[in-house]
């Protein structure tokens, strides 16, 4: 499958800006709440306010037009709940309501709707429907939820798990037994908001007239939101359109199918008027999926000489009330399980998750999904295992680090990696970062001073782009892995590409039109990328699992290459010479006694397709791609922070941060480097900032920007950034995912550089986000073991 | 529901509109308007997405009531034309300061009432400035190195018209 970018000055590899901006720079992005929409009514849900309880009566107001609220007795007959199923053994299913019934299981559960001309007096009308709940005691923390006692958030389970697994391969006895040090701790990451800026936003309208039901959605998925659709509504996919315009972000919580978008596809097929629902933040707080609330128990063991010999994980998430289709409660603990071997050369492991359900919101994906979990668990274990051999942290990632002579090497958990050199990422990473003067500022520091300076590795593989099998070992029932695109030639001599992947903001239409560029030479800008809408594009999956350059692209170049076959074709019996003599320059097909334009040539065998006979008819090619490797394509890094903790306070400050990334060949290296520096700013967001807490009834307390903490301008400093680029065997131009990485590391390696920093008085940091709070708790327990010692 | 009458100028051209007393700055421009570059990230006050300039200095459209407007004059991102918003634009291109585009148009407002300040600024000074703007997909370096570099260049023809 691999193609060798062939270095076209605008193709693969070419730093440029996007063919995105133009729009967006002067407000002319279009955004779901921005349409045009004649007649509309905007709709406002009524949530429940009480995180468990039973739902006794929803009673409308009287004197209200009926048709302009809907309970769940209204909608049930037009549309059916979301049940996400899993293959996984002793799953139990949780359908997920539209509007709640009999019981509602979170904060922000929807109950019921009202519609009016402008949100505020939809949300007039919401608020004079009465909702009679009986509060119930909310299963809430992570750590009570599997306590005899606990109360139960679906009443037919006998407890609240979802499922559980377990695996065990080599033996971690005898590693136990052999090793010199072996250490257990255990780790909490919090919960966390995803929080694209801009909110989810649905709208929909039944055009009566060529029987369509159009749904516009701030969806990463539109087609799987189609397919979805078409089941819960009962009605054929022809009949429905799903289009996702602009997006303001997603990074994972636009890709569940959700309950508001089936109750405002369901009313607008009942209703003459287009519906539009825009969701505002405290909802997005509340009733978007959520991510991490993830907690650890590590044993590791290790020789004298540094070597891992052995690893067992016990892994428990907090999923919440529901599964969301198609991941299913379960996604996090088996990717976790999945990804705690990490770059290392490890063979014993065993692992045992505990899906759990909950009363907050339901889990869902967001940036790097389990991925800073698992990197967590296994980098602050390699640091601590580091410590008590008095080895060097990065010294010892480096002597457990699959080589690249091993390449493509099969990990303890099935995953194939197939390129780079992880060991090197490492050495890389402390020469970027200055590693022996930081050392050396940090012992000069006095003793006597109330600031310790730290510095902290983590390192991982991030898995992308992976095909069906691989969502079929975790137990998908919907198993993902193949992207379709088709490219036209028009008779103007210009190219537009119809892909089913859709760009959420990360600069596809610049990307692969570079795609297209490497193929026949031209300005990528003058090749229009369609994507987002179900009646243009040929299907794909969507923008998730870092996949979407790797794929798309691959199938954007697979098109491109049939097409170009076809127009040298034409070119060949144009020009009456042998295809095999002719390529593509600037725009032109030329050989060596002469060329023609792509223009001149559309032109010729559109209009007269009769001076072409040999040719067969159309000027386009559609093209499905899939992965060569089930598991995907390993990109690899090792990020770096330095920080400074003040001893008083408990402030971290971070003084540096440095990422040695190997994501194969880049396509443009502005955006990839943009991708990297926003994942690592989330990814600092959740290491020191981001949580929502719920209180002991499950009520969230962290509802608005005011109390949930985001990353500002001030709190991401200037990254730096080195790419190694091993391509990929496997994939088209060697091309690695490059979407989750930067978000993966962050909390790992800042809480190693804190806790290296208070390595003197022996306070570790296992939980995130690294508060002042948590840091100066950190130091008085640790004073007191000391003291008790 | 109580109406008030508002006469604003908006990017330019004068307007007379009539409003629910409880209409928002940012709701005016979207929906009476529709200008729908002001975008609404939150409507607590805290992204300044929404960010217009009234009477040449920024304010949060979302926590503005549009009666207070009345005989102001608003401009927003549609309606920055001049040379220094013609820099602010090109460096957000090349320095990689947008993605999504969200976060955009306060950026740009908020950044572009900082460059008209003409005043020198080093990197921590920008951040700060801009500290009242959140962005979820860029991480900010991108954004901050535009500003910045739009400042010099503006520093450099001292050109204010
Ligand atoms: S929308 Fe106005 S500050 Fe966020
Ligand atoms: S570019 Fe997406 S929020 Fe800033």
């Amino acid at each position: 499958m691999r193609q060798e970018p062939r270095l076209r000055r605008n193709g693969v590899g070419a730093r440029r800006p996007r063919h995105e901006d133009e729009r967006h720079l002067h407000g002319r992005g279009k955004f779901v709440a921005d349409l045009d929409l004649p007649g509309v009514q905007e709709v406002a849900f009524l949530r429940s306010q009480v995180a468990h309880g039973r739902l006794l009566a929803v009673t409308k107001p009287e004197g209200i037009d009926e048709s302009r609220i809907w309970t769940a007795e209204d909608l049930a007959p037009f549309a059916l709940p979301l049940t996400a199923t899993s293959t996984l053994p002793g799953f139990r299913a949780a359908p997920l309501p539209n509007l709640a019934e009999g019981k509602v299981r979170y904060v922000g559960e929807p109950v019921a709707l009202a519609m009016a001309g402008s949100r505020a007096e939809a949300e007039d009308l919401a608020a004079l429907i009465d909702v009679d709940i009986e509060a119930l005691p909310a299963a809430v923390h992570i750590e009570n939820l599997t306590d005899p006692d606990s109360p139960r958030v679906h009443d037919e389970w006998p407890d609240n798990i979802f499922a559980t697994t377990q695996g065990t391969v080599g033996d971690v006895d005898v590693a136990a037994a052999e090793a010199a040090v072996s250490i257990t701790r255990e780790y909490k990451l919090n919960r966390q908001a995803v929080v694209p800026l801009e909110t989810r936003a649905v709208a929909a309208h039944y055009d009566r007239n060529i029987d369509q039901l159009v749904v516009w959605s701030s969806t990463q998925t539109p087609h799987m939101l189609r397919d979805m659709l078409a089941e819960l509504l009962n009605i054929e996919g022809r009949r429905l359109r799903v289009i996702a315009p602009d997006m303001g972000g997603g990074f994972g919580a636009k890709c569940s199918i959700y309950p508001e978008e089936v109750a405002l596809a369901a009313i607008a097929l009942q209703v003459t008027h287009p519906v539009r629902w825009i969701e505002d933040r405290w909802e997005a707080m509340v009733a978007t999926t959520q991510a991490r609330d993830h907690a650890y128990r590590i044993t590791a063991h290790a020789s004298a000489d540094g070597r891992l010999l052995g690893v067992e994980a016990d892994i428990r998430v907090n999923a919440g009330a529901y599964s969301v289709h198609p991941w299913t409660a379960t996604m996090d603990a088996s990717m976790s399980a999945a990804m705690i071997p990490g770059p290392y050369l490890l063979e014993n492991y065993r692992f045992t998750t505990h899906s759990l359900a909950s009363n907050k919101a339901p889990l869902g994906p967001y940036r790097g999904v389990a991925r800073p979990g698992a990197c967590f668990a296994i980098e602050r274990t390699i640091d601590d295992l580091a410590h008590e051999l008095g080895l060097e942290p990065w010294e010892m990632r480096v002597r457990n680090m699959v080589t690249p002579d091993l390449m493509p090497f099969t990990s303890i958990a099935r995953k194939v990696y197939d390129s780079g050199n992880y060991p090197e990422a490492v050495r890389r990473a402390t020469q970027l970062m200055d590693h022996d003067e930081w050392r050396r500022r940090q012992a000069d520091r006095p003793v006597s001073g109330r600031r310790r300076l730290g510095i902290g590795y983590a390192s991982f593989t991030e898995q992308t782009a992976h095909g069906c099998i691989e969502w079929a070992s975790r137990g998908l029932a919907i198993t993902i892995g193949k992207e379709g695109a088709r490219l036209v030639l028009d008779s103007t001599g210009a190219f537009t590409l119809y892909v089913g992947i859709k760009s959420h903001g990360q600069g596809l239409e610049t990307t692969l039109g570079q795609v297209i560029s490497e193929v026949f030479d031209i300005d990528p800008a003058s090749v229009t990328v369609i994507h987002g809408d179900t009646a243009l594009t040929p299907r794909g999956d969507g923008t998730f699992a870092s996949r979407s350059m790797v794929m798309a692209g691959g199938a954007s170049f697979g098109a491109a290459s049939q097409l170009a076959e076809k127009v040298l074709a034409i070119g060949a019996d144009l020009l009456k010479v042998d295809a095999s003599t002719l390529s593509f320059t600037d725009g032109k097909v030329v050989g060596e006694t002469g060329g023609i334009s792509l223009s001149q040539l559309a032109r010729e065998f559109l209009f007269t397709p009769d001076h072409v006979p040999n040719v067969d008819g159309g000027l386009e090619a559609t093209y499905f791609y899939q992965p060569e490797v089930q598991t995907g394509a390993f990109t690899y890094a090792t990020h770096a922070a330095v920080v400074e903790v003040d001893l008083d306070t408990g402030e971290v400050d971070l003084l540096d941060y440095g990422v040695v990334e190997d994501c194969g060949t880049v396509v443009n290296p502005l955006i990839v480097d943009g991708q990297i520096i926003g994942g690592v700013a989330q990814g600092l967001g959740s290491a020191l900032l981001e949580e929502l807490v719920y209180d002991d009834d499950g009520q969230p307390k962290s509802t608005s920007f005011l109390d949930y903490l985001l990353p500002g301008p001030v709190e991401v400093p200037e990254l730096k950034i080195e790419h190694m680029e091993t391509p990929s065997p496997y994939t088209v131009f060697g091309m690695k995912g490059a979407g989750e990485g930067g978000a993966i590391a962050p909390p790992a390696a800042v809480a190693n550089a804190v806790t290296d920093a208070l390595r003197e008085f022996g306070a570790l940091i296992n939980e995130t986000p690294v508060t002042p709070e948590r840091v100066w708790q950190a130091l008085q327990v640790a004073d007191r073991e000391r003291n008790d010692a | 529901m109580s109406t008030v009458t508002v006469k604003v100028n908006v990017n330019g051209t004068p307007r007379t509109i009539e409003v629910e007393s409880r209409t928002s700055l940012a709701d005016l421009l979207r929906d009476r308007v529709r200008l729908t570059g002001t975008h609404l990230g939150c409507e607590q006050g805290v992204c300044g997405s929404c960010t217009v300039l009234m009477d040449g200095l920024p304010v949060r459209s979302c926590l503005t009531l549009a009666a207070s407007c009345d005989g102001a004059e608003v401009v927003t991102v549609e309606g920055l034309d001049d040379a220094d918003a013609h820099r602010l634009r090109q460096h957000f291109s090349t320095e990689g300061a947008l993605q999504c585009g969200f976060c955009t148009s306060g950026m740009l407002v908020t950044g572009y009432e900082l460059v008209r300040r003409r005043t020198e600024m080093d990197r921590d000074q920008v951040a700060c400035a801009l500290a009242g703007n959140i962005c979820r997909c860029t991480g900010y370096n991108g954004i901050i190195r535009a500003v910045q570099k739009a400042n010099d260049d503006g520093m450099a023809v001292d050109d204010l018209t």
